[in-house]
């Protein structure tokens, strides 16, 4: 999304450039692989980060002995592995742990925020100490034992991805490579690309909460040159979710396969559809993405607790027809946006962003909470121990409308419909936002004709739901593997949305005279 | 500089060893980061943190895999390095992999790159509040100011890099960064915002921060009572802020693995004019206290200066160890380090009067671009160029076109480098562009 000014942030650290990558092999050292599995652990500050509650109180103790309406340490722990094929062989793998707690006060708006990747008291306690020093008030009361919150269930799975080894991962990359080669001649080059991750996190609160959740993730991803003559084209497709290794079935590769082979054939025949404004439908699924930029980011409650966002004054009043329901929905089992508890030890829950029409509530975190008087509403996420939470969206949705999709198509007389996306970002104040098109069609005199190809689409997020004029009743949460960014810090999200009709949006294309 | 950072990266490769590697290449590295936000006349957040980490590329029985870990317990580093081995063992032989050949490190660059000022680490508390203070005040001089953030960042970070067969080099850098962000009522719900950031290596290379401040007020200013611009082909100018990123987009797959891969529009044409002969790149890891200059690249290969495009002919594409041999190209360097863009003569308002009426692009908007194919589409702000002046906010709008054929339009470059981003880039002009909007 928006505010990506810290290049300097990538340039400075460029003469240490690292490859993130892997395990295959248990042991991240501080437990047994069998200990990962989605019991709550009898002891999560021993069994998973080697620290005692004595020492957690200690440093929380530490931490607010300046004073502190709220504050959290937040242990992380991520191995994760990475696989690639690659003209035919894996033979390119990485891994990568991280592991730290992050610690941090909050008085009022303001936060201190300190990390160390060293777990012991000493390093620990200089954390506090470099993170108290925002407040000055005198010592709050810091919890002496913790209360554990019971493991949610959102994303169990059997087997922890420590215990999967290259061997079983290997065939199954070798299995998408030659169904996509055996798809159609014309592909001559494939590669696929593998992602798991096993991360624990054990968040200790000021109120005395101790919150520990096992998330799972995996992706795979699938992309394909084809060639006609001189003309190469290459696509792609992916699938992620929060699960284990049984999630891959033959089925759910072939599909994810078929995807990114139709996506690149049709780009042989495809072109830009002309520039300018016109009517746009937006397929179901993937397109959740209009929902992300238009709505998603704008209900972030940081920005309107400063004011930033153009809903800063709207919750409350109407911004679409009253068959438009948008909400951000965190607890969908396994979706990639899925999370038990948010990274402030909150129960993740549904916040509806607008019902029947009606804007109705922002995505908070504790700050934004604390100053609109609110319970948060669980969205205070972020990308590691590393950094401060902040709202985010988990899977944020529009659910069914009264219309069907091909009311929808017969409707449009001269525009287009789109169907794959790469990329969207938004201008949180003025409204602005886009998403990329990498494939759709144009639709003329109701139906759809000739297939298109790389255009952006730019439009305004109040405008945009104003013309939201149909809604179909196919909604779908898309399954590929979506991350979001914003301010620097990455964190993985889910979307989808039933087809729907806009009836006026900017598109790239080509000036027709 | 930091033996410690030097000891763990020796010990890692002998571990590597001791398990079965090869050859073994690794870095240690550590950071510390400060970074302060004020806002509205208060600060609102101190961010103050140290951080480390291992990586390490091993070989084995013919087979490479990477790792990396902030995990420096030496107990679990034994066993984090004895799975990274043992899982090497488990991939398939690929015999492209090697480690980078001495031959390519032998001769690192020795000048002082000056990219260490001893001054950042002693940056305090009253220091950085000042320059937020400076920042805040100037950005929010003006009634329609809803909210403003002033950010400082400071830091620094040093590594260490050995190999099996001999590399050994070390880096350090410093960096401190501020600015503003400011938020306008604009018509309506709408808000008008911009940003301005400046900083370098060293201290001395900050402007002063009431002027920054200011600065990204202007910006925002000028956003007030934007519109939807018309749908049309003009010509467009791109101003040096906005051009780094342009630039970033052409030279995305130029490089040895987007060509080897058949992923690239680069691809069969080293020595060929591909481009307007008004555009000349460079890449230049040894400018001193560049944001990303650097004595090696992440596998030990020396830098040097490398021309990428030459009056529009292709010299050079970026390529590694590994899709060099894989592509039989000789390697230059995996990846970007300070993108010299050589400018022309014409300052930006030489430029509107030559332009006279078309589009004057101030920033983007997402947008994409397929690195096969070259087709782009981007969303952009900016302003339209009214009888070489620059006229109306624009906003909303789309450009769309080919980089290669947009590239071989360019037919006019600013003398005014943009000096804030590791693309060092100036104003740019295109003819024939088309634009949706209105």
């Amino acid at each position: 999304m928006s505010i990506k000014r810290r290049e300097f942030l990538g340039t400075v650290a460029a003469g240490s450039a690292i490859v993130t990558m892997p395990a295959f092999l248990s042991g991240c050292g501080v437990q047994q692989a069998s200990a990962i599995a989605d019991k709550t652990p009898a002891n999560p500050f021993m069994d998973w980060f080697a620290v005692d509650q004595a020492t957690v109180a200690r440093v929380m103790s530490e931490l607010t002995a300046n004073g502190a309406d709220a504050a959290d340490l937040y242990f992380q722990h991520i191995r994760s592995n990475n696989l690639r094929l690659e003209d035919g062989i894996v033979s390119a793998a990485s891994s990568d742990i991280q592991q730290g707690v992050g610690l941090r006060v909050v008085i009022g708006d303001q936060t201190g925020y300190a990390f160390t990747e060293d777990l012991t008291l000493p390093s620990m306690l200089a954390a506090a100490r470099t993170a108290s020093a925002i407040a000055s008030r005198s010592a709050e009361v810091a919890p002496q034992s913790f209360d554990p919150m019971a493991m949610g269930a959102l994303y169990s799975t059997s087997v922890p991805w420590a215990d999967v080894g290259i061997d079983r991962k290997l065939p199954l990359l070798k299995m998408v490579e030659s169904k996509a080669k055996a798809m159609d001649p014309a592909i001559d080059r494939v590669s696929v690309y593998w992602n798991d991750a096993d991360e624990r996190v054990m968040i200790a609160t000021l109120d005395g909460r101790l919150v520990t959740d096992h998330r799972p993730m995996t992706r795979v991803t699938v992309t394909v040159n084809a060639k006609k003559g001189d003309e190469v084209q290459s696509g792609y497709s992916n699938i992620a979710a929060r699960e284990d290794f049984n999630w891959y079935t033959e089925e759910r590769l072939d599909t994810m396969v078929k995807e990114a082979v139709d996506r690149t054939m049709i780009l042989f025949d495809a072109r830009r559809p002309p520039a300018g404004e016109m009517p746009v439908i937006l397929a179901s699924g993937a397109s959740g993405i209009l929902l992300h930029e238009a709505i998603g980011h704008g209900m972030e409650a940081d920005f309107n607790r400063k004011g930033t966002s153009i809903y800063s004054d709207m919750i409350g009043k109407k911004v679409a027809e009253p068959f438009v329901t948008v909400v951000d929905k965190a607890t969908i089992p396994n979706e990639r946006g899925a999370l038990n508890y948010d990274d402030e030890g909150n129960a993740a829950g549904k916040t509806t962003l607008v019902e029947n029409g009606i804007l109705k509530s922002y995505l908070h975190d504790q700050i934004s909470a604390r100053q609109y008087g609110l319970n948060p509403t669980g969205s205070g996420r972020r990308e590691s121990y590393k950094y401060a939470p902040m709202p985010r969206m988990s899977c944020t949705f529009m659910e069914d409308g009264p219309h069907t999709k091909e009311e929808i198509i017969a409707s449009v007389d001269r525009g287009i419909i789109c169907e794959t996306y790469t990329n969207g970002q938004v201008q949180i104040g003025a409204g602005d936002y886009t998403f990329y098109v990498k494939n759709g069609w144009l639709v003329e005199g109701g139906k759809v004709t000739a297939p298109i190809k790389d255009v952006n689409i730019i439009g305004n997020g109040p405008e945009s739901l104003r013309q939201i004029t149909m809604v179909a009743n196919d909604a779908r949460l898309d399954t590929g593997g979506w991350t979001c960014g914003k301010n620097g810090q990455s964190v993985p999200v889910s979307q989808g949305i039933p087809t729907v009709l806009v009836s006026n949006m900017t598109v790239g294309g080509e000036n027709v005279s | 500089m930091s033996a410690k950072l030097n000891d763990q990266a020796v010990h890692a490769i002998e571990l590597a060893r001791k398990a079965g590697a090869s050859d073994a290449f690794a870095t240690a590295g550590q950071s510390r980061d400060v970074e302060f936000e004020y806002r509205d006349g208060k600060l609102e957040k101190v961010k103050d943190t140290t951080s480390q980490s291992l990586s390490l590329s091993v070989y084995a029985d013919g087979r490479y895999s990477s790792h990396s870990t902030t995990d420096l317990n030496p107990g679990r580093l034994q066993s984090f390095v004895r799975d990274a081995v043992a899982m090497t063992r488990a991939l398939e032989p690929d015999e492209f992999r090697e480690i980078t050949p001495e031959r390519l490190f032998r001769d690192l660059p020795q000048q002082d790159l000056d990219l260490v000022d001893a001054k950042v680490a002693t940056l305090d508390r009253e220091q950085r509040v000042a320059w937020c203070r400076a920042l805040d005040e100037a950005a929010r001089d003006h009634k329609r100011v809803i909210s403003a953030t002033a950010g400082v960042y400071d830091g620094t970070s040093r590594s260490a890099s050995a190999s099996s067969n001999g590399f050994a080099g070390q880096h350090e850098a410093t960096y401190c960064w501020f600015g503003s962000e400011v938020t306008l009522r604009d018509q309506g719900d709408k808000r008008a915002s911009d940003w301005f950031y400046a900083g370098g290596a060293h201290v001395s290379d900050l402007p002063d921060a009431a002027g920054v401040g200011q600065q990204a007020l202007e910006r925002a200013l000028v956003r007030l009572d934007s519109a939807k611009g018309p749908t049309m082909k003009s010509a467009m100018l791109v101003d040096s802020r906005a051009a780094g990123s342009l630039i970033g987009r052409l030279l995305r797959p130029a490089n040895a693995r987007s060509v080897q891969q058949g992923q690239s529009f680069w691809a069969g044409r080293l020595g060929e004019q591909a481009f307007s002969k008004q555009l000349s790149i460079v890449d230049d890891p040894l400018i001193r206290r560049g944001l990303a200059s650097r004595r090696y690249d992440s596998e030990g290969i020396a830098a040097s200066v490398l021309p990428i495009i030459d009056k529009g002919v292709i010299r050079n594409i970026y390529v590694d160890t590994y899709y060099g041999r894989k592509g039989d190209m000789q390697p230059t360097t995996g990846s970007p380090s300070n993108r010299r863009v050589t400018t022309g003569e014409y300052s930006l308002q030489d430029l509107l009067a030559k332009v006279n009426n078309g589009v004057y692009v101030t920033s983007w908007l997402g947008g994409n671009a397929d690195s096969t194919t070259g087709d782009f589409s981007l969303g952009l702000r900016g302003h339209l160029i009214e009888n070489g002046e620059i006229g109306a906010p624009v906003g909303e709008m789309n450009v769309t076109g080919n980089l290669v054929d947009l590239f071989s339009r360019l037919d006019l470059v600013g003398n005014d480098i943009y000096p804030y981003s590791s693309t060092l880039a100036p104003s740019l002009v295109f003819s024939d562009v088309d634009f949706s909007g209105a």
